[in-house]
């Protein structure tokens, strides 16, 4: 597992949008405690953003009236927060049993050699990000890709790239 | 007293309090189970699993003993052969990526992973890979510092910024090996009570920037003592040692169980001011404005005061109640007023509900005790008639400003007997340096009205006398604490039938009240 504590400061203040502000507000109401806010509120902010910065966290923690170290934990902790920039495509292919079994390693290669990104890493113009993630539960139509939370499934190589071209 | 449960452990009966854990129950009487995360401050936590016992009753088969309550009858095994596996894994596991540094680690000598290591484990490593590394020498703020790679994530540190100041500066960040303590970036320790995460620490993680490095804690000489910072006197450990060819040096204080005080901790600036112990002492005796021999200045300055047609005496709300009745009986012979006059050591506004007073002397109940009057008009009715105003380690310049210092210094001659040094003594024509509270013995009240009494802790190689002797030697008919007790159990109604003797460890209560803080 690698070191995800450098979190990265952006300079410049974060805030919810009007549309999850509202959303915050409404799921605050589910929750016996605020500090439950936590990990719905880094969702909201990787939606919004795509990626969580060490503004956001601050934002987060002052916004539910909890410690920053508490929410710095969360966001550490779970690795589907993603705590870097990511392109402006975030492809993640799945890793797990089925896919892997059924040629997830063919579409990585092909990403590899078509735009130049290995897992984790961002294309140099910015445009696209690849990962490789755990189970996304789509097993029985492996294997699966995920293209900003959209997903494709009975992925091959043939296919992505016919996915990468509609991809501008 | 609480309830008794008899219970036994490893085949033999023991009697333990009900109610407690295991940890703490055995532990009082002289049992030990190994615990790396558990801290009675802090509450049971499970994560460090070194705790795990067997309980012969079918239930699972090994418990942590720091959630499990002792009952009546309970069969406790503690040294099977499937313990002493499970203590050697764990080990084992802590260690794998442990810095082995041990020689440079101030935590040695008081370390519960090189104890463990010790007691539990003793096997050499069986690692090939390269460790994990992390974060060394961070500088967590508040002269707290951490090494990532020393920590095994007992997270107390992180349970007392959350539990006990509520201030939340410190968390545990990643997960698996990569999992470390870390404050917030921008966010750093921010609370007046950070330093006691050094002791909480049970290994070398968190130390102490002002003591890091210092001393080895083994040639440390640990001995008891209150702290003088403010008027919680809270309950202390004098850490000091005399190197070869010097003097005896005070390195750190750290806080001393008592939950009728202070619990288990004390503040930051409680904790530093051990340094005016070191420093900052008066040194040289002066007698009519030159400098001269310690007995040459208390011979001359008993002179001046047989000479003077109306001296004065001040105190010190951190004197003694041994000392006041010395230096009151001493005024008696005079005819002599004794003001405790004392404003500049309050800082309103500056306690909180925890530890800290607004009072920042040790005594000031024990002057009211003992019938000292602390007001100004008083005090300035005393200095508009005297010619000899004799100050016992009262730091005026606290209490009153540089012009009425002059002031006061152009009206009548001043005798310091103190131990620190302040702008009074520049103004002083007599000056004779006394010993410090961690060199003489005494009793203070403290706010809430607990009488404790403290020992001798630092013998200097010279050691510099007490304000009670230098009030014998002065011509006070008190000259030793012992007759300055008589003298205490006649002028305190409260304290007509205690001796010193019977004072308990934690300090004896006067009334029952309702202000002191619970143990955290």
């Amino acid at each position: 597992m690698s070191d995800r504590s450098q979190l990265i400061e952006t300079g410049k203040p974060f805030q919810f949008d009007t549309e999850r502000d509202a959303e915050f507000e409404r799921l605050v109401q589910r929750y016996p405690t605020r500090e439950s806010m936590i990990l719905p509120a880094l969702w909201l902010t990787q939606e919004q953003e795509g990626w969580i910065s060490a503004e956001a966290i601050a934002y987060i923690a002052d916004r539910i009236g909890t410690f920053a170290s508490k929410v710095y934990e969360c966001a550490t902790f779970y690795t589907m927060y993603n705590l870097q920039p990511k392109g402006k495509y975030h492809i993640c292919v799945c890793r797990t049993l089925s896919c892997y079994l059924l040629g997830k390693q063919e579409i990585v290669d092909y990403l590899d050699t078509e735009i130049g990104i290995k897992p984790g890493e961002i294309s140099a113009d910015g445009k696209f990000s690849l990962e490789e993630v755990e189970c996304l539960g789509h097993c029985g139509t492996a294997p699966v890709v995920q293209v900003n939370g959209e997903f494709h499934e009975n992925m091959n190589v043939e296919k992505i790239k016919e996915l990468l071209a509609t991809l501008k | 007293m609480a309830d008794m449960v008899k219970l036994s452990v490893n085949g033999q009966e023991v009697e333990v309090e009900s109610g407690k854990n295991l940890i703490d129950a055995l532990g009082a009487v002289g049992i030990e189970i190994p615990h790396l995360c558990y801290h009675p401050a802090l509450g049971a936590d499970g994560n460090c699993r070194m705790c795990l016992v067997g309980i012969e009753d079918g239930r699972p088969p090994l418990v942590p003993a720091c959630k499990t309550p002792a009952q009546e009858g309970m069969k406790v095994q503690l040294d099977t052969d499937k313990i002493k596996k499970i203590q050697r894994d764990i080990m084992e596991l802590e260690l794998i990526n442990h810095p082995i540094d041990c020689p440079i680690c101030d935590q040695a000598g008081e370390c519960s992973l090189q104890d463990y290591y010790m007691q539990y484990d003793g096997q050499t490593s069986r690692m090939n890979v390269p460790q994990v590394l992390k974060g060394k020498k961070l500088d967590f703020g508040c002269g707290v510092i951490h090494d990532q790679e020393r920590c095994v994530l007992c997270a107390r540190c992180v349970r007392f910024t959350r539990q006990v100041t509520k201030t939340g500066e410190l968390g545990i960040v990643n997960r698996t090996d990569a999992a470390r303590v870390n404050i917030f970036p921008g966010r750093p320790l921010d609370n007046r009570y950070a330093l006691n995460v050094v002791d909480l620490c049970p290994v070398g993680a968190m130390t102490s920037k002002d003591f890091r490095f210092k001393q080895r804690v083994w040639f440390l000489s640990k001995d008891k003592g209150i702290c003088h910072g403010c008027s919680k006197g809270c309950n202390i450990f004098i850490d000091h040692n005399r190197e070869k060819y010097k003097d005896d040096i005070i390195y750190r204080f750290r806080p001393r169980l008592n939950e009728q005080v202070n619990g288990y901790f004390i503040c930051d600036e409680g904790r530093m001011t051990y340094k005016k112990e070191n420093d900052g002492r008066i040194t040289q005796a002066k007698a009519n404005g030159d400098n001269c021999s310690n007995e040459k200045a208390v011979q001359s300055l008993k002179e001046a005061l047989g000479h003077a047609s109306k001296p004065a005496f001040l105190v010190s709300p951190n004197c003694s109640m041994e000392q006041i009745v010395a230096v009151k009986k001493l005024a008696s012979q005079h005819s002599a007023t004794v003001s405790g006059f004392s404003d500049g050591y309050i800082k309103p506004g500056d306690g909180d509900d925890f530890l800290i007073q607004d009072d920042k002397s040790a005594n000031r109940a024990g002057l009211e005790l003992l019938g000292i009057d602390l007001s100004k008009a008083t005090f300035d009715a005393l200095v508009e008639a005297t010619d000899l105003l004799i100050v016992f380690d009262n730091d005026l310049s606290m209490s009153l400003d540089e012009a009425a210092l002059s002031a006061l210094a152009g009206k009548t001659k001043i005798a310091v007997v103190g131990a620190y040094d302040s702008p009074l003594v520049g103004q002083a024509t007599f000056v004779y340096p006394v010993a410090s509270y961690s060199e003489y013995s005494g009793t203070v009240v403290n706010a809430d009205k607990v009488v404790q009494t403290f020992d001798t802790a630092v013998v200097k190689n010279d050691p510099l006398e007490d304000i009670v002797a230098v009030a014998g030697l002065l011509g006070g008919e008190i000259s030793d604490n012992n007759q300055a007790w008589k003298e205490i159990k006649v002028s305190v109604e409260a304290l007509k039938d205690v001796e010193p003797e019977m004072i308990p460890e934690q300090g004896l209560a006067l009334t029952v009240d309702e202000g002191s803080d619970d143990a955290a």
